[in-house]
C-alpha cells in the first residue's frame, strides 16, 4: 500500500489534497488557532493561483475574524512579497495559501510571524498544540473585525527592496533579452513588470495568466522546463527564468536553453550576495560544497542545517547570515530583502552578475568550483530505516559522520547524504565529489548497499 | 444551565450567541451540510443582516458552498425577504440567509431556503440536520470548486416585485413613521421613498453591526415605546417598527398606541380576504380566534396547525397557492400569496397602508369595528417528565370542549379557548387563554394553578 501523505498537519502548518482531505473546516480551525496565537490585530492573507485558493481563503478569513482579528486581503501575490508586506504594515502575522511547488490538487497554509518570517521551532510547536487543544479565542459580535482589500502596495515595496541591493542602472543598460515561465502562478501578477519596468529587460514570457491552471509540473526542475528551453532557443534569450506557483523558487536556463543545476543557481547568488553585504552563509546538508569554496574566498563561514526552509531560516536568524538557501530546492534566501526564499532577488543577482562581468550565464556557471553531483530515491520498508543508516556508516568507517538529518558522510573531496523524505516513503540519496568518476562510484556503492539489505 | 450558551441546532436551522455557544465552525459545517444536501448545477444565494458577526459567518458559508462545488451569489447586507425573492430570479437551487432576525445583536443564525424561496419543509430540514450530524460533506475535488460573484441589484429587483402588487402612487400622501432599528429595512425603505415619493419618516436608519438602538423586538410594547411620542406631533397616520431582517413588523396607531401583535394577522386577513373571498387562512393553535370571525365574514375558513415555522411550511405545502389567502402567527409574522408565502414585514406594512387607503380609515378605526377579544398569557418553568400527565389531566377537566392534541393541548369552546404547550425556544410551558368579550380571568387562573401543581 502506498503511504501517500494526502493530509499533513505538522509544525510547518497544514498541507494536503483539497476536497476530502484538506477541508474548509480544518482550514478554518487552523486559521482560528493562528488568530488566537497572534492575539488579534491585523493579519495579512494572500494566495497563489490554485483553483482552491479563493475557497480556502474565505475559510481562513472566517477563522481569523472569529478569533477577533482584522484581515488584510492581498489576493494573489508571490509568497516573499506577502512576507515583506506583513512586516512593512506591522501586521501581527500572515497566512499564505500555497502548496508551493506541489501539484494543483494540493494546497497548504504557510504561517508568518509579525516580521513576515517563519515562526521558530518552539513557536510552531506551541501553535500546533493550540490547534489540537481547540481552545480558541471566540470573538463576540461587537469584537468581530473587518476584511480589507489591498491590491497595490505590496509589489512595489518588494521590488524596491530588491532594487536597493543591485545596480539596476547597469542591468537596464544591457537591455537583456529574458525568457520567463511563471507557471500561471503568483509570479504572473508581478514578474513581467519587475523584469521590464524595473530592470529594463526585453521579455518573452509564457504561462503568465493567473486565471489558468499550471501548464507544467509545478516544481521548476530540468525535466519539467522543456517549454522554457524551447522559448530561450526560439527567442535567442540571454537567460530563461522559471518560477514555482508561489514564486519563491527559481530555476534558470542559460543562453543555450540548458537548465542550470539548482546548486549552481544558489552558488551564483552567494557569490553576488557576499560581495554586497557582510555575513556568513547557511545552507542545508545536501547543498554543494561549492558554497564552502566560495565562502572561503570571502573569508566567511558556512553553517549546515537539516533539510527544510524553516531549518535554514532558523539558523540564518540565529547567526545573522548574509545569505542562505537550499541548493536542490532552488531557493535563495537573502535577509537584506527578507528572510525567506525569494525568486526576485535571485533573478536580480544573476542579471547583476551578468551586467558586471559581461559574461553569459554558461560562462558564469563554468567559472564556479566544479563538482559532480548525483541524486536518486530508494524505496524502503517501514522499520528498516535505522538499519540502513547503520550499515552505511559501518560501510564507510573512514568518513566523518553527521547525524543531524539522516546520515551525511564527509570526506575531504566528496560527501554522501541519505535521508528519509518528509512526504513520501523514500530515501533520498545524494553524493558529490570533485572527481566525476569518484562521485559515480560512490553513488553506486551506496545504492548497492541500501538496496541489498 | 440550559440555554446558557445560546446554541440551538434544530430543523429550523442554527441559532445562538456568537462566540459563546455559536462558533465559526458551526456556521461553516452547517453550510457544508446544506451544500451537500442541495443539487449542484444551479447557484446558491447568500445574504446577511448587518450584524458584525455576519461578516465572519458569511466567509465560512461562502467557503463551504464553494467547497461543495456551488456557484455562490452574494447579495451582501439585505433582508431575509430580499434573499427569498432573489432565489427565483437567479434560478437558484437554494439560499442561506445569515440573520438572527428579532434577536439581540449578540445573536446570529443560519436560515436555509429552498429553490422557491420558502424555508425547507420538515422532511427536508430533518435530512439536512442528519447530514450535519454525520459530517460526511461532499467536498469536490480541486478542479470542480465553485466560484463567487456578487449581485448588488437585489434590493432594486425586490422593490420591482413589490411594485407589481402595491399601488405606490396611491400611498404617496400617507405619512407614517418607521423605526428601522438599524436593520436591513432602512436601505429598502429609503429607496422606496426615493423611487415612489412615499412620505415615510425613518428613524434609526443607519445600518449598524455592533449594537442596535434598542432590542429589535416587534412587540406592541416596543413600538409604543419607540414611536408613541412621535406619531401625533408628526401628524403621522401610523407607526411601524421592523426587526433587523425586516421579516416582522409591529404597528402603532395614529394616536401612538401600540397595536397588539396578535392583531396583525386578523387585520391582514380581513384585507386580503376582501380581495380573495372564500380562501383559507393558515395559522397556529395559539393565535387569536378573531381570525375565525374575520374569515367567516368573507366566506373563508381557518386551518390551525402546531406552533412553529416548520408546521406552517408543511401546511402551506398541503394546499394549492390559489386556495390560500394568508398565513401567519400571533407574533405579527404574516405571509401573503402574492409574495410566494414568505414572512415579509415591508409587504405587511404596505398591505396595512393599502387597507387604510381603501377604507379611508385608520388602523384604530378598523380595529374598533372588530368584536372584542381578550387574551391572557402565562409561562411556568418546564418539568418535562410530568408534561404528558399534566396534559391528560387538563383534558379530563374539560370533557365538554373540542380538543386538539397536535401541539400540547388546545381546548376550545365557541367563545373561548386555551392552549398549553412546551416552548420550542425556552425551557418553559406556555399557557394562553382567550375569550370573546371579557378577559377569561377565572379560567386562566385555574389553568395556571393546575400547571403550577405539576412543577
Amino acid at each position: 500500500m502506498p503511504r501517500e501523505h494526502l493530509l499533513k498537519i505538522g509544525v510547518s502548518g497544514v498541507r494536503g489534497v483539497v476536497g476530502e482531505f484538506l477541508t474548509p473546516s480544518l482550514t478554518l480551525s487552523f486559521a482560528q488557532a493562528f488568530g488566537t496565537y497572534v492575539g488579534g490585530g491585523r493579519v495579512v492573507v494572500g494566495r497563489d493561483t490554485r483553483t482552491s485558493g479563493p475557497m480556502l481563503q474565505h475559510a481562513v478569513h472566517c477563522g481569523l475574524l472569529a478569533a477577533g482579528c482584522d484581515v488584510v486581503d492581498v489576493g494573489v501575490l508571490p509568497t516573499p512579497t506577502m512576507q515583506i508586506y506583513v512586516e512593512h504594515i506591522r501586521a501581527r502575522g500572515g497566512i499564505g495559501l500555497t502548496a508551493s511547488h506541489n501539484p494543483p490538487e494540493y494546497n497548504a497554509l504557510k504561517l508568518f510571524n509579525a516580521e513576515g518570517q517563519f515562526f521558530n521551532h518552539y513557536e510552531r510547536n506551541e501553535l500546533l498544540d493550540l490547534y489540537h487543544q481547540r481552545d480558541f479565542s471566540q470573538a463576540q459580535n461587537a469584537a468581530i473585525g473587518h476584511v480589507r482589500r489591498d491590491d497595490g502596495t505590496a509589489k512595489s515595496i518588494h521590488i524596491g527592496r530588491v532594487l536597493a541591493k543591485v545596480d539596476a542602472d547597469r542591468i537596464k543598460r544591457r537591455k537583456f533579452k529574458v525568457a520567463l515561465d511563471a507557471v500561471n502562478g503568483a509570479g504572473s501578477v508581478m514578474t513581467p513588470e519587475f523584469l521590464t519596468d524595473s530592470l529594463g529587460c526585453r521579455l518573452d514570457a509564457i504561462a503568465i495568466d493567473p486565471t489558468k491552471v499550471f501548464p507544467r509540473i509545478a516544481e521548476p526542475r530540468p525535466d519539467t522546463l522543456g517549454d522554457l528551453t524551447a522559448l530561450v532557443q526560439k527567442s535567442g534569450a540571454d537567460v530563461g527564468f522559471a518560477q514555482d506557483p508561489d514564486a519563491d523558487r527559481l530555476a534558470i536556463a542559460d543562453e543555450t536553453g540548458h537548465v542550470v543545476d539548482n546548486d549552481d543557481v544558489l552558488a551564483l547568488a552567494v557569490l553576488r550576495a557576499l560581495a554586497v553585504v557582510p555575513g556568513d552563509v547557511v545552507v542545508n546538508l545536501t547543498t554543494s560544497a561549492a558554497i564552502d569554496d566560495i565562502a572561503k574566498t570571502f573569508h566567511r563561514r558556512v553553517y549546515r542545517t537539516p533539510v527544510g526552509e524553516a531549518n535554514v531560516v532558523d539558523t540564518m536568524r540565529a547567526v545573522r547570515a548574509a545569505i542562505g538557501g537550499e541548493g536542490s530546492a532552488g531557493g535563495v534566501i537573502f535577509p537584506a530583502v527578507q528572510l525567506c526564499r525569494d525568486s526576485y532577488i535571485a533573478m536580480a543577482f544573476l542579471l547583476d552578475l551578468m551586467a558586471e562581468t559581461g559574461q553569459t550565464v554558461s560562462q558564469l556557471v563554468a567559472s564556479l568550483p566544479a563538482y559532480t553531483r548525483k541524486s536518486g530515491k530508494v524505496p524502503f520498508a517501514h522499520g528498516r530505516l535505522g538499519g540502513l543508516m547503520q550499515a552505511l556508516e559501518e560501510g564507510f568507517p573512514e568518513a566523518e559522520a553527521d547525524r543531524s538529518d539522516g546520515l551525511k558522510l564527509i570526506w575531504p573531496d566528496r560527501w554522501l547524504h541519505v535521508r528519509a523524505s518528509n512526504t513520501e516513503p523514500l530515501l533520498r540519496l545524494a553524493v558529490e565529489a570533485r572527481d566525476g568518476e569518484r562521485a559515480l562510484a560512490l553513488y553506486d556503492t551506496a545504492w548497492k548497499l541500501l538496496t541489498s539489505l | 444551565m440550559r440555554g446558557d450558551s445560546g446554541l440551538r441546532i434544530s430543523p429550523v436551522g442554527l441559532r445562538g450567541i456568537v462566540g459563546r455557544g455559536l462558533t465559526a465552525t458551526h456556521f461553516l459545517d452547517f453550510a457544508a451540510a446544506f451544500g451537500t444536501y442541495i443539487e449542484r448545477g444551479r447557484p446558491v444565494v447568500v445574504g446577511r443582516d448587518p450584524r458584525s458577526s455576519g461578516r465572519m459567518a458569511r466567509e465560512g458559508v461562502v467557503s463551504a458552498l464553494m467547497a461543495c462545488g456551488h456557484e455562490v451569489i452574494d447579495l451582501g447586507v439585505v433582508s431575509t425577504p430580499v434573499v427569498q425573492h432573489a432565489l427565483q430570479r437567479l434560478d437558484a437551487a437554494g439560499g442561506i440567509a445569515i440573520s438572527a432576525s428579532h434577536n439581540a445583536a449578540e445573536w446570529n443564525a443560519l436560515r436555509f431556503l429552498g429553490a422557491n424561496g420558502t424555508y425547507l419543509p420538515t422532511a427536508e430540514s430533518n435530512e439536512l440536520l442528519d447530514i450535519y450530524h454525520l459530517r460526511k460533506f461532499r467536498f469536490v475535488e480541486w478542479d470542480s470548486i465553485g466560484t463567487l460573484r456578487e449581485d448588488a441589484t437585489a434590493i432594486e429587483r425586490y422593490i420591482d416585485d413589490l411594485e407589481q402588487v402595491f399601488d405606490f402612487a396611491a400611498l404617496r400622501g400617507m405619512r407614517v413613521v418607521v423605526d428601522c432599528c438599524n436593520g436591513t429595512s432602512a436601505p429598502t425603505l429609503r429607496r422606496i421613498v426615493d423611487r415612489f415619493g412615499l412620505d415615510l419618516i425613518l428613524i434609526n436608519e443607519r445600518v449598524e453591526g455592533d449594537a442596535f438602538a434598542h432590542e429589535p423586538t416587534t412587540s406592541a410594547r416596543m413600538v409604543e415605546l419607540q414611536l408613541g411620542p412621535l406619531i401625533q406631533p408628526l401628524q403621522a397616520r401610523a407607526g411601524f417598527l421592523f426587526d433587523i431582517d425586516s421579516d416582522r413588523v409591529a404597528m402603532a396607531d395614529d394616536r401612538g398606541r401600540g397595536v397588539s401583535e396578535e392583531m396583525m394577522l386578523p387585520l391582514l386577513a380581513d384585507h386580503l380576504m376582501t380581495h380573495m373571498p372564500g380562501r383559507i387562512a393558515i395559522t397556529n393553535l395559539s393565535s387569536s380566534a378573531l381570525l375565525e370571525e374575520v374569515a367567516a365574514k368573507h366566506g373563508g375558513r381557518v386551518v390551525r396547525v402546531p406552533v412553529g415555522r416548520q408546521a406552517a411550511m408543511d401546511a402551506l405545502a398541503a394546499y394549492r397557492p390559489e386556495q390560500i389567502a394568508v398565513a401567519g402567527e400571533g407574533t405579527g409574522a404574516v405571509m401573503m400569496p402574492q409574495f410566494r408565502f414568505i414572512y415579509d414585514g415591508i409587504a405587511s406594512m404596505l398591505a396595512v397602508m393599502t387597507m387604510m387607503r381603501e377604507r379611508g380609515q385608520t388602523v384604530r378605526e378598523i380595529l374598533a369595528s372588530y368584536p372584542r377579544y381578550e387574551i391572557l398569557k402565562g409561562e411556568i418553568p418546564l418539568e418535562s417528565p410530568r408534561v404528558p400527565a399534566l396534559l391528560m389531566d387538563l383534558q379530563d377537566d374539560y370533557p365538554d370542549a373540542r380538543v386538539d392534541r397536535s401541539d400540547g393541548l388546545r381546548v376550545s369552546w365557541p367563545d373561548r379557548w386555551f392552549h398549553v404547550r412546551v416552548s420550542q425556544t425556552e425551557p418553559i410551558l406556555r399557557v394562553i387563554c382567550e375569550q370573546r368579550g371579557e378577559a377569561p380571568s377565572a379560567l386562566f387562573e385555574s389553568l395556571m394553578d393546575k400547571v403550577r401543581s405539576y412543577s
